[in-house]
């Protein structure tokens, strides 16, 4: 059991200029589930890597259980990782892949094939010790690289995007084993991915990397309810938040014509700046056609059967703009209807610097 | 069931009928080609293998006889065709190991990054590019030779006797150059595998806490399994018939004379008898197949031994 601090630790790959991994502050708890994402080159592997030791850190520091790694070669660290590609050890059984790590530390022969035998169990991957991975279907592969990391019992658990070779229906099924089992092993994991949803269910805390720079770490509640600046705010929720450049409505910040809702604290820290150089940001199912509130057009009506999302296009700030509202299942609405858009729900905002800003 | 239907084909029978069909179709292009290499490759072939039952000397003519298996029978009680088989044998195992232990070596050191990497590797094979007697002069009188060579010209400045390599250890100075021509050829191979194998499975290796030495042994080593194989595999086939350095080297000198070079001596190179070369010969084909399948299978045993 352990916890995980970085410590302003960067990573400039040689030949290159900027850092790949710039400053990183993280305190990750013991038997917390932390989730790294962000766009892709947004420097999360590197981040991992770097815990990993597999990758120079050029600055700062690395702790595992307050011992300072950061120069401590991988297998140093008592880390157990989960590669993208699964990097099984394709000339070796299922058996034999999952043994490597302890047949390095000299554990015996029986002890191996017990731990082997239980980590096998709790995967499900009993029938298949024999095989070797060519042999193995891609959610099969995927629990043997689990099955690697867990027989060691290691400090630290890191995965690299581990189910994103696996189709979209078995990804769904696998991303709730997965967090099941890390709850129940209690180990520490940090677990990188490119996909928001993952994050958001599966992250006990989620940190969001955007050009190697930490853009926030919260609860995923948090990052949904109060994203710390507008980059957060876009690439958490799906679809994402509507981003507009406020429009003045009597001094305060609007969508077209209309003011927005804010709240008074929020309002008055607004007023420090002109209208005209805020964001305001409003989520899908915080809008609502309605019969008053912003005029526009529906353009594109996307159904999904429980719920559905309209396009409706709108004047703002003298253009045409296009904003995505949420309305219930089996709408009446249909392509060229004139829309109202109101308000339902909570309206953030922020500065000319693109943080948030709170009341 | 009516008579009709029984007698109809079953489905089974159509599909079997239309793959037969559709293996005719891609075979057929390639007829004239493999008739031709059956013309060239397997008639000789045939003709020696007739050629090994008889009795047939050139000098003085004389008619040929069948003599069924006794050209075989020979070749067991002949003590020269025994020790020409030794040395086969000795020259082919030592300079096909050693060049894959120092190929591997020299495919480990290359496939690193560094600076002028290709140029190296491109150095590296040139040895394979030489012609085997060109490469037997150059080693005979730039290398070995008493009197102009250069290992001798170091074994003098540190104060040793000057040897003549090529008489006093005929068979290892051809050991020498089929190692130093072969190395290359290994080291290409063993490169590419070395290079086909995924930087993440090292780095997992890593993570595991497995030591370089370790990783090598358990990891790099049975991926590099068939390429060892391939390496081993097309090097005893050529190395089995080696003959022109043998030829510009040591002229057949004691413990030199493979069995390429002493059916040479037999028949065309002045014994004239093409019965007992012939059957010589057809050994040397068998010997080959024996070692493409046993010696394999042998290596892959070895290779294979892994416990979890
Ligand atoms: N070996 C390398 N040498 C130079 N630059 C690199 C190297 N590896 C990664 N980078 C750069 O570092 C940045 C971060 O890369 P990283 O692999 O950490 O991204 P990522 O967030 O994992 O992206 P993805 O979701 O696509 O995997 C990228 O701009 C990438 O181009
Ligand atoms: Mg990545």
């Amino acid at each position: 059991m352990a916890e995980v601090k970085f410590d302003a630790a960067s990573r400039i790959y040689p030949g290159t200029e900027e850092p790949a991994v710039n400053k990183l502050n993280l305190d990750i708890g013991d038997g917390e589930l932390l989730v790294l994402v962000g766009p892709s080159g947004s420097g999360k592997s590197t981040a991992l890597r770097m815990l990993a030791g597999l990758e120079f850190v050029n600055d700062g520091s690395i702790f595992i259980n307050d011992k300072d790694v950061t120069l401590a070669p991988p297998q140093d660290r008592d880390i157990a990782m989960v590669f993208q590609n699964y990097a099984l050890y394709p000339q070796m059984t299922v058996a034999s892949n999952m043994a490597f790590a302890l047949k390095q530390q000299g554990v015996s022969k029986e002890d191996r094939m017990a731990r082997v035998k239980e980590a096998a169990k709790i995967l499900d991957l009993e029938p298949f010790l024999d095989r070797k991975p060519k042999n193995l279907s891609g959610g099969q592969r995927q629990r043997v690289a689990m099955g690697r990391a867990i027989v060691r019992e290691p400090q630290v658990f890191l995965m690299d995007e581990p189910l994103s070779n696996l189709d979209a229906k078995l990804r769904v099924q696998t991303r709730t084993e997965l967090a099941d089992l890390q709850a129940r092993l209690g180990v520490t994991t940090v677990y990188v991915t490119h996909d928001q949803v993952e994050a958001m269910t599966m992250g006990h805390r989620v940190a969001v990397l955007n050009f190697g720079v930490l853009q926030q770490v919260d609860a995923p509640r948090t990052l949904y309810s109060a994203p710390a600046n507008k980059f957060v705010a876009g690439f958490i929720g799906s679809p994402a938040m509507n981003l507009l450049a406020a429009s003045d409505v009597g001094g305060r910040a609007g969508i077209g014509g209309v003011q927005v809702p804010l709240s008074d604290a929020v309002a008055a820290a607004a007023g420090a700046h002109p209208a005209r150089e805020l964001t305001v940001g409003v989520r899908p199912e915080h809008l609502q056609l309605g019969s008053e509130g912003i005029p526009g057009e529906a353009i594109v009506v996307e159904e999904l059967g429980s719920e559905s999302f309209v396009h409706v296009r709108i004047d703002h700030l003298g253009e045409s703009t296009t904003i995505v509202v949420r309305d219930e299942g089996e709408t009446d609405v249909r392509r060229g209807d004139n829309v109202s858009v109101g308000f339902n729900g909570p309206v953030h905002l922020f500065g000319p610097d693109d943080q948030r800003i709170s009341g | 069931m009516t008579a009709a239907t029984s007698n109809a084909p079953s489905r089974e029978e159509q599909v079997k009928a239309l793959q037969k069909r559709e293996a005719r179709r891609r075979r057929l292009p390639l007829l004239p080609a493999l008739i031709f290499t059956i013309l060239i490759t397997q008639i000789p072939f045939v003709m020696s293998l007739y050629y090994s039952f008889t009795d047939w000397t050139v000098t003085p003519p004389s008619p040929r006889t069948w003599t069924g298996i006794s050209n075989y029978t020979d070749a067991f009680t002949n003590s020269f065709f025994r020790e020409a088989a030794v040395t086969s044998i000795v020259m082919t195992v030592s300079s096909v190991l050693l060049s894959v232990i120092l190929g591997t070596g020299v495919a480990l050191l290359l496939d690193r990054k560094f600076f002028g990497q290709g140029f190296v590797r491109t150095l590296i094979i040139t040895p394979f590019l030489v012609m085997p007697v060109v490469a037997g002069l150059v080693w005979k009188n730039q290398m070995f030779s008493a009197a102009f060579g250069v290992i001798n010209w170091l074994l003098e400045a540190v104060g040793l006797e000057a040897v003549e390599f090529a008489s006093k250890y005929p068979r290892w100075s051809i050991v020498a150059v089929l190692v130093w021509q072969w190395t290359p050829f290994m080291m290409l191979i063993i490169l590419a595998g070395l290079q086909g194998q995924p930087a993440s499975v090292l780095e997992a290796a890593k993570v595991d806490g497995a030591t370089p030495r370790a990783t090598f042994f358990q990891i790099t080593l049975p991926h590099l399994r068939p390429y060892l194989e391939l390496g081993v595999l097309l090097g005893s086939i050529y190395l089995i018939q080696v003959f022109d350095h043998i030829v510009v080297m040591t002229g057949g000198g004691p413990g030199s004379t493979n069995v390429p070079y002493f059916v040479n001596q037999r028949s065309i190179g002045g014994g004239w008898r093409f019965g007992s070369a012939s059957a010589f010969s057809i050994l040397v084909v068998i010997a080959t197949i024996f070692i493409a399948t046993f010696g394999l299978r042998v290596l892959s045993g070895l290779l294979e031994g892994e416990e979890p």
